[in-house]
């Protein structure tokens, strides 16, 4: 047995140790172990101005020590060059003193390398040690026994506690009551109650007691640490009195919260509280939790060294990056600190033909058997490693006849050294494949399995950011024209799979970028689905895996009906597992009410077993749809299942229609909760057709229980919803309408968001303070007020009921 | 998402945009369905006009109209290659 664990790397208050945070391997306690360590960073530049540099830096004080080096930093070139090498005073003045030189060099003259890691990360690259490392102590070093890369290391001993706090007279969700105390707190298996003072002491001895090493809540950041810090200062105690770390640390945020989008979707972070020595898993600001667990996330920080705060934080993609610079600089390159290779200069001709994406067909729509599915496992990874594409490696000066080029594009790859990219990428595969392994052996217990699968689900997440980090502009070592090299070797791919499949006896029903959906040219007799695969496998060298046959599938059709949606299906394989794509119940604003339905109607499909058989339960599926409008319609549905859940994506003063979020975030504003772009909203829709953002919702923090709610709107959505999943055999809006007596459908149509009751424009928001005469003049109902002249007028143009008695 | 070109799809649907006025003052049934079904061709075959890259939108749509009409043709009212060698 090792000595002991590292558990984590962290910055010691002083700026210049580091605490390694040890766990003893016989009495489970963790201790941290003090190391001097200031890493420097390089700067490289033209010989005079460094020499310059370095005498301005010589009596700078926040510059501890200059020293010169040879050193390769690009990797394009690899000869060494002449660099200076600065330790700054303060490991935390890292940055602001590279930023003091950026900005000497004017931004262009020096390149700095080694910037922007964490002291952390660097300790572990240098010295050949790794977070959950199992390590033998020697003096005051540590020796990791096995690499971080072997399979076979086994997993940290970690406490993983779950903690929760409660406030007095609140109700998880709803809004927090002014001037709440704390009235109990959740660690573990204990439940910590009683008065707030002695709350805090069981509190400090619950923590000592099960000295857990991961804290794992819901919402932690958003609402259990910023609450019980701020109760805790509220009654007197101080870090010194009271820490949740191993360590004394500020009762308060590190940094601030933060908005951003991410593939088209806006999110929000709340800030973070550092817990020295311990880790914080937040379930809601954490991307990867709920797929990788806790055993996924230690898989990851052992790769990339970084901390398992920042694996848990941080999307996949900032441990891909991490587990690239580990290569990096095993291969002796240093990491630049900005970006700075430019996109290749293209003809506009090129560009049209480079800016594409992976191959999507439009499938049919309709219901469809004995279809079988194929899956390329992790293909553009795989591209990336078998045709060698890394920034360095396409392109290069050093093999101009090269035959490895991509398809249609002619971007040579390197023949004679093997990139950073497909160097990185390797491993990972083999090493997912081996979890995968893990996973679906039937001699592990259950737990083990499971572990298994987690660990390759978080591979899989950080081999899909490894393909979009070539595209993104500010990766270290991405480079755009790999992203659109890797896209025409997958084009590539599938065109040339066609023929071959056919060749097999299959035909093409429907492809996705990396999968295919492939029917029997006769149906008597099945091509073997296991042969073929392998098959494939061999001749294109690429991993194609037999998803299995479904006994159905449906691929749904666009909202004009005329062609299918290529990523809108669902059906059944012959395993009875159900695979759904698109619909409502993958969807997160999907209210409970229309989740319940869908799933109904999809266990009484699951029954058939031929498309057939799916044609045939038409009249039950409508029997039971009816059955759930009935029960819609007397107005006694749980108020809780019709709670529609939203993504907020501007601040409530931005809004120019009045929807049922405007609504939303109008009485949530009225209670004091101001939500932001990112955050979610969840509300009952009350009277669509009101104009009132008072009648118009009700938000979920206010709701009771037994308000009234729009039946005709959430029948709508049943219809909806039925006419997504089921248009394909007939049943449609129109017909459910007609059923459910449900007033005219609004229409839609593609080109022009249809006119609902009830939504209108609001105002631009107000350049100038509004004076108080004119606020006097607003009624209470509508919370943003046009100019009153034209809407007077025109409100006398409509009839009463239109104009909406609110605005009177 | 940082693409510099649109997708084929998105250049066509903003295309169809367009159509769609043409499409509004047909005036028999029977038209705006066939104006429809040549909308519906060019949606079809969005994925092999995207292998192609052309960045000719319009010689990609007309394409994609041309085979759904080819597709549809019924057989025997096909070109009779034998009698067409004869006629040249």
């Amino acid at each position: 047995m090792p000595d002991g664990w590292i558990l984590d790397a962290t910055e010691a208050p002083d700026g210049a140790h580091l605490l390694l945070w040890v766990k003893d391997d016989r009495t489970g306690r963790v201790a941290p172990t003090t190391i001097p360590y200031r890493p420097p960073f390089l700067v490289d530049g033209p010989r005079r101005l460094l020499e310059e540099l370095a005498h301005t830096l010589d009596d700078d004080p926040a510059v501890a020590a200059l020293g010169w080096r040879n050193e390769s930093t690009t990797f394009y070139d690899p000869k060494p060059r002449r660099v200076l090498a600065v330790t700054a005073s303060r490991n935390d003045g890292r940055a602001r003193l590279a930023a003091a030189i950026d900005r000497r060099g004017e931004y262009r003259r020096f390149l700095l390398y080694d910037v922007d890691m964490t002291p952390g990360q660097m300790y572990h690259l240098a010295h050949g040690t790794y977070p959950f490392a199992p390590v033998d102590r020697d003096g005051s070093e540590f020796r990791a026994t096995m690499p971080a890369e072997a399979t076979d290391v086994p997993p940290p001993p970690l406490v993983v506690a779950p903690f929760e706090v409660v406030l007095a007279g609140h109700k998880r969700g709803t809004v927090v009551p002014p001037d709440p105390r704390l009235s109990g707190v959740r660690l573990g298996e204990a439940l910590i109650e009683g008065e707030e003072a002695e709350v805090f002491r069981a509190l400090s001895d619950e923590l000592d007691r099960l000295d857990p090493d991961v804290l794992l809540s819901n919402d932690g950041d958003g609402f259990d640490v910023p609450w019980l810090y701020e109760r805790a200062r509220a009654i007197g105690l101080t870090s010194r009195t009271f820490s949740l770390g191993r360590m004394p640390a500020p009762l308060v945020a590190a940094g601030g919260a933060r908005t951003f989008v991410s593939y088209g979707r806006i999110y929000h972070r709340p800030a973070s509280f550092p817990l020295p020595g311990r880790f914080h898993v937040d379930r809601e600001s954490s991307f990867v939790y709920d797929d990788a667990g806790i055993d996924g996330l230690v898989d990851a920080a052992r790769l990339s060294r970084i901390s398992l705060q920042t694996v848990a934080r941080q999307s996949p993609g900032t441990a891909f990056t991490a587990m690239e610079i580990a290569q990096a600089l095993r291969l002796g390159i240093h990491v630049p600190w900005k970006k700075n290779r430019p996109e290749s200069f293209k003809s506009a001709r090129r560009l049209v033909d480079a800016d594409r994406g992976g191959v999507i067909l439009v499938p049919p729509p309709g219901v469809f058997d004995q279809v079988d599915e194929f899956d390329f496992a992790s293909l553009y990874p795989h591209i990336m490693v078998r045709h060698n594409l890394s920034a360095e490696t396409l392109e290069c000066a050093c093999c101009p006849d090269s035959p490895e080029r991509a398809p249609g594009l002619g971007y040579r790859s390197c023949q004679k050294r093997v990139g950073l990219i497909p160097r990185t990428l390797e491993p990972l595969l083999a090493r997912r494949l081996a979890w995968k392994r893990d996973a679906a052996r039937s001699d592990l217990p259950e737990v083990e399995r499971r572990k298994a699968s987690q660990r390759a689900k978080m591979l899989k997440w950080v081999l899909v950011t490894a393909f979009g980090y070539q595209g993104y502009r500010n990766a270290r070592f991405g480079r755009i024209e790999c992203h659109e090299a890797i896209n025409a070797y997958a084009r590539d791919l599938i065109a040339r799979l066609h023929p071959f499949a056919e060749a097999a006896g299959y035909r093409v029903r429907h492809g996705l970028v990396d999968s295919l959906w492939l029917t029997a040219l006769s149906p008597d007799h099945p091509p073997d689905a296991n042969a073929f695969a392998e098959s494939v496998t061999r001749a294109f060298d690429l991993p194609l895996h037999y998803e299995g046959r479904y006994r159905w599938i449906v691929f749904l059709p666009t909202v004009e009906g005329d062609v299918g949606v290529p990523n809108r299906y669902y059906g059944r394989y012959e395993s009875g597992e159900f695979k759904l794509r698109g619909i409502g119940l993958r969807r997160h604003d999907t209210p409970q009410l229309v989740r319940r339905f869908e799933t109904e109607l999809l266990e009484m499909l699951g029954h058939a077993s031929s498309a057939e058989e799916v044609r045939a339960l038409v009249p039950r599926l409508l029997a039971r749809a009816d059955v759930f409008a009935e029960s819609v319609r007397t107005g006694t549905w749980p108020r809780e299942e019709l709670l529609i859940a939203h993504r907020v994506a501007r601040r409530a003063e931005e809004f120019v229609a009045f929807t049922d979020t405007t609504a939303a975030l109008r009485q949530l504003k009225d209670v004091g909760v101001d939500r932001g772009p990112g955050e979610t909203v969840r509300y009952l829709v009350a009277d669509r057709r009101s104009r009132s953002w008072r009648d118009r919702v009700r938000v979920a923090e206010r709701l009771g229980g037994d308000e009234a709610y729009d039946a005709d709107a959430y029948l709508e959505m049943l219809a909806r919803s039925a006419e997504t999943l089921l248009v394909p055999l007939g049943i449609d809006r129109a017909l459910l309408g007609e059923r459910w007596q449900l007033p005219a459908s609004p229409g839609r149509d593609r080109y022009r968001s249809p006119e609902r009751p009830g939504q209108r424009r609001l105002a631009e928001p107000p350049t100038r303070p509004r004076s108080p005469k004119e606020e006097r003049r607003s009624p209470n109902g509508s919370w943003e007020r046009g100019p009153v002249g034209p809407r007077t007028r025109r409100s006398r143009w409509l009839p009463a009921k239109a104009r909406g008695s609110k605005l009177g | 998402m940082g693409r510099t070109v649109p997708t084929y799809r998105q250049a066509l649907e903003e295309r169809m945009k367009r159509w769609d006025a043409f499409g509004r003052l047909l005036t028999t049934p029977e038209e705006r369905e066939a104006f429809r079904s040549l909308v519906t061709a060019a949606r079809r075959y969005a994925a092999q006009a995207t292998y192609v890259g052309s960045p000719d939108l319009l010689e990609s749509i007309v394409l994609a109209i041309l085979l759904d009409l080819a597709v549809r043709m019924p057989k025997t009212a096909g070109v009779d290659a034998a009698a067409t060698r004869r006629a040249v």
